[in-house]
């Protein structure tokens, strides 16, 4: 790139095709770490312990492992597609390359509702850690949580609203400290620096499967929790600054150290808490850790897991801000949604206009849901989406064999994991119907009127040819 | 294939969109709970009365944790009766089954549609 | 005990302002630029650049 350096100053964000503003190239692979773990941290701080519930301690971590399964094989064929096609929207701008326009305006909304969803749920959940606190402090009247709900929404929007760089480098920080605080928590209790707290096999005794087998199967549906969100390393292709490079490499070091936390997560807590207690995440143990640390009798180990948990829940609401804001700009940009959402911020270089538009919505969710609906209504859309997964890299492949285009990644074993990417989502699937049939039916119901809407209606106003922008040759079979 | 020349969209016509998209996620996600149909709520089917840690099928170990963790065997009753039921109609697994592939096959096909006019267009003959 | 009352308030202010912030800032964008330099952005920069170089 000798006459066109689009990382230098001024040429930052200008480009052919007649881009005046585009997002700025400023990222690296540990911010791409950062917004993947960062979404995702918070799994292993709440919810995940709902598997538990749905199972015993046992079937949470077969869940656990099978879940961690599933997200390497989505991490894998994700790295390989979007090292490839490294665009705003991620997943969306793979769709509309390789399965085609509706499937992309169907994947885009599923981000778009994982995400805002996500967000909800961690505001809530921060709303409730902060009324925790006034607990704690002795405050005696009753805390009115909406203002801190609506400020870290807020502050979150303003902080992604101001730039790229300082929203993923805040998260950075706070999502290192979470997960250290977790490596101090497992460190100084599982008896590896003297004095173990865990008492597996008298907590295990006598419950080892309260629901048989088939609560093992039931509770693949909050296994995924421990690492949904890890797929959103995407939507970043479009400010880091090598893509084809710093996207694998931060996408898969995101799972590894994400399989890392949710293990030592589920050793700690099934050794310290009753897996009734445990599995309630609305009675009982709405933050495991935390909840762990505070049997541990030590004062300085309550305030960091409860920095941990709060710090979890920022870094989740603000990659999910970025992430949902970016999917909905890309729609935008290529009129899939209207065309003024395509806009970006001339100085800060953000897509200020969606960034904006996310935030009622949120709001909505954050104030009038509960928090189980609003998590399985996250959850599923996830689940839409890694199904589509195993169909995108096959017809990937099959489009473009390895040696017809460059890639910047090739995941091995093709099509292994796209199979068992397939199977694993189809368990879940049966896991989410066994309790919570009526959401995934609902929720299906939502994504054909959508999908019906956009077909004859909404798809006139997009550029037939100009929307499939890689400069890839012919796919085979057309 | 001809160029497609797609309509410009006025500014209100763009508003009305989004309030239609608006209207349908809010939906989806209120209805259920509206209708009461939302949640798989545990319960307790075989409640034990005067409840002591053995009764609730507790270990000295177990019963250890819940008291230091600030419960006495009362207060834990429901938490640690509490329990799914995971029994299902062969009928409504097959329902649930139908609408997946359906919406998998639907979205599919609609979209290779949509997909060969966009392959025509861009790598068609180009005049 | 006071301190969480005054919290209280603290965040719905933090709240409004920062809201307010973005609502003039988005204002004053949008008033100042052209749509056309706004909605400029297109996607696949870098791969039309490399096909550029290779022409």
């Amino acid at each position: 790139m000798a006459d066109i350096d689009i990382t230098s100053q001024t040429m930052d964000g200008m480009g052919p095709h007649g881009t005046k503003v585009g997002l700025l190239r400023v990222l690296g692979p540990a911010h791409v770490w950062a917004l993947g773990v960062g979404i995702v941290l918070v799994g292993e701080y709440m919810g995940w312990n709902f598997a538990v519930g749905k199972g015993g301690a046992y079937a949470a971590l077969i869940a656990c492992w099978f879940a961690g399964i599933l997200y390497t094989c989505v991490a894998m064929i994700d790295s390989e597609v979007t090292s490839t096609v490294a665009a705003a929207g991620g997943q969306y701008t793979q769709a509309k390359h390789i399965v085609g326009p509706l499937m992309a305006f169907n994947v885009g909304l599923y981000l778009v509702f994982a995400y805002t969803m996500l967000e909800a749920a961690n505001a809530i959940t921060a709303g409730y850690l902060i009324s925790v606190v006034a607990g704690m402090t002795g405050y005696a009247g009753e805390l009115d949580q909406r203002p801190f709900i609506i400020l870290v929404i807020m502050f979150l929007a303003w902080l992604n609203y101001r730039g790229v760089l300082a929203t993923l480098t805040f998260n950075l920080v706070i999502t290192a400290i979470a997960f250290i605080a977790i490596l101090v928590l497992f460190l100084s209790t599982s008896g590896v620096l003297g004095g173990g707290i865990m008492q597996h096999a008298a907590l295990f005794e006598g419950h080892e499967m309260p629901y048989g087998w088939i609560g093992v199967l039931a509770a693949m549906h909050f296994g995924l929790w421990y690492y949904l969100g890890i797929e959103g390393t995407t939507q970043a292709a479009e400010e880091v600054r090598s893509p084809a490079r710093a996207l694998p490499f931060g996408t898969l070091a995101g799972i590894m150290t994400l399989l890392i936390a949710a293990t030592l997560t589920w050793y700690v807590c099934s050794g310290v808490l009753p897996w009734e207690f445990l599995g309630d995440g609305v009675n009982g143990s709405v933050a495991p850790l935390f909840d762990t640390a505070r049997l541990s009798g030590s004062n300085g180990l309550i305030w960091l897991l409860g920095f941990g948990t709060l710090f979890a829940t920022l870094a989740s609401a603000n990659g999910c801000i970025n992430d949902a804001s970016r999917a909905w700009f890309a729609m935008g940009r290529d009129k899939y949604l209207p065309g003024w959402f395509g806009a970006v911020h001339p100085r800060y270089r953000t897509p200020y206009r969606s960034i904006i538009f996310l935030v009622p919505i949120a709001l909505i969710f954050a104030l009038g849901a509960p928090l189980d609906q609003v998590i399985t209504f996250s959850i599923l859309s996830g689940l839409l989406e890694y199904t589509f997964m195993p169909l995108n890299i096959i017809m990937f492949r099959r489009k473009w064999p390895l040696n017809s285009i460059k890639r910047g990644y090739e995941h091995p074993f093709h099509p292994l994991p796209a199979v068992t990417l397939l199977a694993l989502c189809a368990l879940t699937f049966f896991a989410v119907f066994l309790g919570y049939g009526t959401q995934l039916v609902a929720m299906i119901g939502f994504y054909i009127v959508v999908s019906l809407w956009f077909h004859f209606w909404r798809y006139r106003f997009v550029n037939r040819g100009a929307q499939f922008t890689m400069p890839w040759p012919k796919p085979q079979g057309y | 294939m001809a160029h497609y020349e797609p309509p410009k969209q006025s500014k209100a016509s763009q508003l009305f969109d989004v309030i239609v998209l608006v209207i349908l996620t809010v939906g989806a996600l209120f209805v259920p709970i509206w209708l009461k149909m939302a949640g798989a709520a545990k319960s307790v089917t075989q409640p034990v009365e005067n409840p002591t840690w053995e009764t609730l099928g507790q270990t000295p170990a177990q019963a250890a944790q819940y008291e230091a963790l600030g419960y006495d065997p009362a207060s834990a009753h429901d938490l640690i009766l509490a329990r799914f039921d995971y029994s299902f109609s062969a009928g409504a697994l097959i329902a649930m089954i139908v609408v997946i592939v359906l919406y998998y096959v639907l979205m599919l096909k609609f979209s290779e549609v949509e997909y060969r006019e966009v392959i025509a267009e861009k790598f068609g003959d180009r005049r | 005990m006071e301190t969480w009352q005054i919290l209280e308030y603290a965040a719905w202010g933090a709240s409004a302002l920062l809201g307010l912030y973005m609502l003039i800032d988005w204002m004053k964008v949008d008033s100042s630029y052209s749509e056309d330099v706004l909605t400029s952005s297109r996607e696949g920069e870098l791969e039309a650049m490399t096909e550029e170089q290779h022409r």
